[in-house]
């Protein structure tokens, strides 16, 4: 399988430093990525999943390589390999080589609440036209009559183009800064909770918009989402991250089948099943405050199984059959 | 998809220019009211002054049509209350405001009429330049927020913003005077204006640099400038402009594009709000510099007790002030989709 | 009735704002200054800064004569200080009239709402649209000779208060939305109540800075009126001083120390209040949000 993006040790999180921070939280950093290595391949969808704050957003930021103040990459290195077989070093361009070079023509970046991330002022069709001038280097005419094409290809009505952002509805709107995100064929489509503003319908439309547009351009598309059921439909493989790192890597069906990490069964088991009457435990306790996260295992205050071991290493994770990667002390003897 | 229907722009129309006559009359009512709390003796006291100061002029006759104009536009005819007001809006209505007292007996009105062209040319070209600059500054400044320049124009802008427009006037006088006297210190015109020429108009420009610089200035580096700067930092923040930068748009394009076009919204309303207070300012800085505007006509009136004049000058301009902000309200639509003549 | 407590509250604020906010420390510092100069020692003046021809005239700066002497005749230096005085005198009491009717109003438009609050914010906002300095030229031109300092302070109040009343309004309004009044009313509190525990503490620190933004206005809006001829040309303000030196044509014929005077304490004056003002409100930002 080909790889399309390499994270190695990744580790950052938010400096909270006098700019940003009442005087309580001078100087405090918060640990949101914790040593994570990932490898994507091409032509997949895969998933990122865990509890809200565990660093899904901060994690793809991260990939993405565009960090703003008060985030801070610590260490690590992300290689970006584009269809042509060139490879490009993330984190080690300057911002601005990356806005000309690397975003939207080989990456691409859909935020969380992302229903506020058009220009109110100008026409949907102007937000294409902006790209396709940027990257393709087409004129005004040239570029309306591609997004036109464009537009239709991906399903939407024709008519979205003309509208303002604010004359479209919640799903809508998303559709078309998806369509945005795959405008130039980027090898790569980072999408942070694409559908968790939605309602049931629309998020039907836009995960099998997702699909049918990875089917047909064979890119590769990362879906963070804290909703199993959305790895459950759409993603091939998926991480489970807990407290800034990642715990368990495998293919969603293997997943959903045989979790492994005691987080990842917990998580499983939370899930309602289809006739299935009786009320789904849920885990008990809190997420680790990540100021301030445990020694050892960052899931030992909460796991049902932990030994002497896991409060005072931190386990590693490690490959425990081929693609299926777990990092726990009950699989690492 | 929603679209603007003729029925949502009529209906906003409506409701403008609505608004539009209702602030007049209430503005209108406002004046009549406090002039009618004035102390009952007022109108024997001016004609009394007038009779004083300049006597001989007036002819007993003209004196007394002088005073039933008085204690009609004071409301003091012995009629109902009812009546007084209403005459009192008849007349407003009809711009008929008596005599003036300082060019006896050429209608207020029309006094103020000859002088309106120099007011409104100084007013709109100083006015459109300020918010052109202002924000153009401010913009920028938000822009850089870290740069050295910005910190500059902030202390500037801090410290020029609380200066009204004729201290502002005054202090430029007292520079050009003695430290660059270039510029003609007062007077509208220096040459004889026999045809509109070439030579007439460029010497009306020079006379007018001052006056209009001392506007412009406290402007554009004071209220323009620092509610633009605030708007933009706003708007950098907004999820729009972060995401035009994480597409790659390069900071130009997000400048014009983005930041601009979104600060204009509510710029414009600064603009309409400013148009008021502005009015006043200038007021005073014809008088400091002599330009023959409406200023210096309320100047004279002003010092002549000529209360007619005074109040042509304060009813037109108040239906000028308003007349801007209802333009501008009509023109709002145009520069924020999101409002569809509500 | 102010309690110990809220006075305690007020001088401890005060302290910090002073120890923290460095605007807030130049612009008091030189308003004490100016304090002192208006109503301390103005009254030491050797020599009458009202009659005509008290000291030589046209004298430029001297140690005899700090500041010089005016056409007139007066000590530029003493007529200052007496100016300064009279003109913060008409300022305070305009902010004492315009800021309270504003707060008033404004309390009672954003907490009864409905018709009330309607009338009252179409009266203000006609007062916005109307150029409150044309009207008080027509005004004080009808009663121009009964003109003293407490008048002329109050008629400045009748276009100043509407700016105060919108923010109060504005302000209590946004309070009414925290969750903090909900409790108390849920907690059976009569609604005067409410507002005085609950909101009053918010909008008085506000009602600070419209305060110092009315008597910036009216020292603002005396100059202007003077320059028109239409203040109380007998007595000494810094209006007054404007009036008679550009009667006298005192940049003209050189006399440039009679007229920078009055300009430079006007720009002081201006600037330090407006310190003050955005060093208060940079402060409730910080403490109220
Ligand atoms: N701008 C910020 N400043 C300080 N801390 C932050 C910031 N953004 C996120 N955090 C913290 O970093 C941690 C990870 O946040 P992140 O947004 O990556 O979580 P997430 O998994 O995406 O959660 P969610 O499902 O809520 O989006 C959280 O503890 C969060 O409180
Ligand atoms: S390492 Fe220990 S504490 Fe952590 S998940 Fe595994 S068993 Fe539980
Ligand atoms: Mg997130």
């Amino acid at each position: 399988m080909e790889p399309v993006l390499k994270a190695v040790n990744l580790k950052g999180g938010y400096l909270l430093g006098s700019l940003y921070a009442s005087a309580s939280q001078q100087g405090s950093y918060v640990d949101a990525v914790s040593d994570v290595s990932l490898e994507l391949f091409r032509n997949e969808i895969f998933g990122i999943a865990g509890e809200s704050g565990c660093g899904k957003s901060t994690l793809i930021k991260m990939l993405y390589g565009y960090l703003e103040p008060p985030l801070v990459l610590k260490d690590g290195l992300v290689y970006l390999y584009t269809k042509e077989g060139k490879e490009i070093s993330i984190t080690s361009l300057s911002k601005e080589r990356l806005k000309r070079e690397v975003f939207w023509r080989h990456i691409s970046y859909i935020p969380q609440s992302s229903m506020n991330v058009l220009n109110p002022t100008m026409r949907v069709r102007d937000h294409f036209a902006e790209m396709l001038k940027l990257h393709a280097n087409m004129s005004k005419e040239e570029a309306y009559k591609e997004a036109g094409k464009y537009v239709e290809y991906m399903g939407l009505p024709i008519d979205v183009l003309a509208a303002f952002p604010h004359q479209l509805s919640g799903g809508m709107r998303q559709r078309v800064v998806i369509s945005l995100a795959l405008l130039m064929r980027p090898d790569l489509i980072l999408a942070d909770e694409p559908t968790s503003a939605l309602d049931v319908i629309n998020q039907q439309a836009v995960l099998t918009m997702l699909r049918d547009s990875q089917e047909s351009f064979k890119n590769t598309i990362v879906i963070v989402s804290h909703d199993m059921g959305v790895h459950g439909v759409i993603t091939r493989r998926v991480a489970i991250m807990y407290a800034g790192r990642i715990v368990e890597i495998g293919k969603t069906e293997e997943i959903f089948e045989d979790p492994l990490h005691p987080y990842t069964q917990a998580l499983i088991k939370a899930l309602p099943r289809l006739g299935d009457k009786a009320q789904r435990k849920g885990l008990s306790g809190h997420p680790p405050d990540l100021k301030n996260p445990p020694l050892g295992c960052r899931f030992r205050p909460r796991c049902p199984s932990y030994g002497p071991q896991c409060r005072e290493e931190t386990p590693t994770l490690i490959e425990v059959k081929p693609g299926r990667y777990v990092e726990c002390w009950l699989y690492s003897t | 998809m929603l679209h603007a229907s003729k029925k949502s722009l009529l209906e906003y129309l409506a409701t403008r220019t609505i608004m539009y006559f209702a602030t007049i009359f209430s503005g209108i009512t406002l004046t009549y009211l406090l002039v009618k709390a004035m102390p009952v003796d007022a109108v024997e006291n001016i004609i009394f002054g007038l009779t004083q100061t300049v006597a001989g002029v007036y002819d007993p006759q003209s004196i007394n049509k002088l005073r039933e104009d008085l204690y009609e536009i004071f409301g003091l005819t012995g009629k109902s209350p009812l009546e007084d007001y209403l005459i009192f809006i008849r007349r407003v209505f009809t711009f008929n405001f008596g005599p003036s007292f300082i060019s006896f007996p050429t209608p207020a009105f029309e006094l103020v009429l000859r002088r309106l062209p120099w007011t409104i040319g100084l007013l709109s070209v100083s006015t459109a330049i300020t918010w052109i600059t202002g924000n153009l500054l401010g913009t920028i400044a938000g822009y850089f927020r870290t740069r050295k320049f910005t910190k500059v124009l902030e202390s500037i802008a801090i410290s020029l913003y609380p200066v009204p427009y004729y201290i502002m006037a005054l202090i430029l006088m007292l520079l050009f005077a003695f430290l660059i006297p270039i510029f003609p210190l007062g007077g509208g015109i220096s040459v004889i204006p026999e045809s509109l020429n070439l030579e007439l108009i460029l010497n009306i420009i020079w006379h007018s640099l001052l006056p209009a610089l001392s506007l412009i200035l406290p402007g554009a580096l004071g209220w323009s400038f620092l509610s633009s700067r605030t708007l933009t930092l706003e708007v950098l923040s907004e999820d729009y402009t972060r995401y035009a930068e994480f597409r790659g748009l390069p900071g130009k394009h997000v400048l014009r594009r983005y930041v601009l076009r979104n600060i204009l919204v509510p710029q414009v309303t600064v603009l309409a709000l400013s148009l008021g207070g502005i009015f006043s300012g200038a007021l005073l800085t014809e008088v400091i510099f002599a330009y023959p505007g409406v200023g210096s006509l309320a100047y004279r009136a002003a010092f002549a007790g000529d209360i007619n004049t005074l109040m042509a000058v304060l009813i037109l301009s108040m239906v000028a002030v308003s007349t801007a902000i209802y333009l501008l309200d009509l023109l709002y639509p145009l520069v924020d989709p999101r409002i569809r003549y509500r | 009735m102010p309690s110990l407590s809220f006075l305690k509250s007020i001088g401890k604020n005060f302290i910090f704002l002073y120890k923290s906010n460095f605007k807030f420390r130049l612009g008091f510092t030189l308003i004490l200054i100016l304090f002192i100069l208006g109503f301390t020692v103005s009254p030491f003046s050797p020599t009458s800064t009202r009659t005509w021809y008290a000291v030589p005239r046209d004298r430029p700066p001297s140690p005899e004569y700090l500041l010089g002497t005016s056409s007139m005749g007066r000590d530029v230096f003493w007529e200052l200080c007496a100016s300064i005085g009279k003109s913060l005198t008409i300022a305070l009491i305009t902010a004492m009239i315009a800021s309270h009717i504003g707060l008033f109003i404004g309390l009672i438009s954003g907490i009864r709402g409905g018709l009330l609050d309607r009338f009252l914010m179409f009266v203000s906002d006609t007062f916005i649209i109307v150029p409150g300095f044309l009207l008080l030229i027509v005004v004080i031109s009808i009663i121009k000779s009964w003109i003293t300092i407490p008048l002329l302070g109050a008629i400045i109040s009748i276009v100043s208060w509407p700016w105060p009343a919108r923010q109060v309004r504005s302000m209590v309004l946004s309070l009414r939305e925290r969750t903090f009044v909900y409790t108390a009313k849920l907690s059976g509190m009569r609604t005067s109540k409410v507002l005085l525990f609950e909101i009053m503490p918010y909008v008085l620190g506000w009602h600070l800075v419209n305060f110092t933004n009315t008597i910036l206005f009216s020292i603002g809006t005396e100059s202007g009126l003077a320059i028109f001829g239409l203040s109380i040309l007998g007595d000494n303000t810094l209006g007054v001083m404007l009036y008679w030196a550009l009667n006298y044509y005192a940049l003209f014929r050189g006399i440039w120390w009679w007229i920078t005077a009055p300009i430079v304490t006007l720009v002081l004056i201006f600037i330090s209040f407006y310190l003050i003002s955005i060093g208060l409100s940079e402060h409730l930002h910080r403490i109220i949000g």
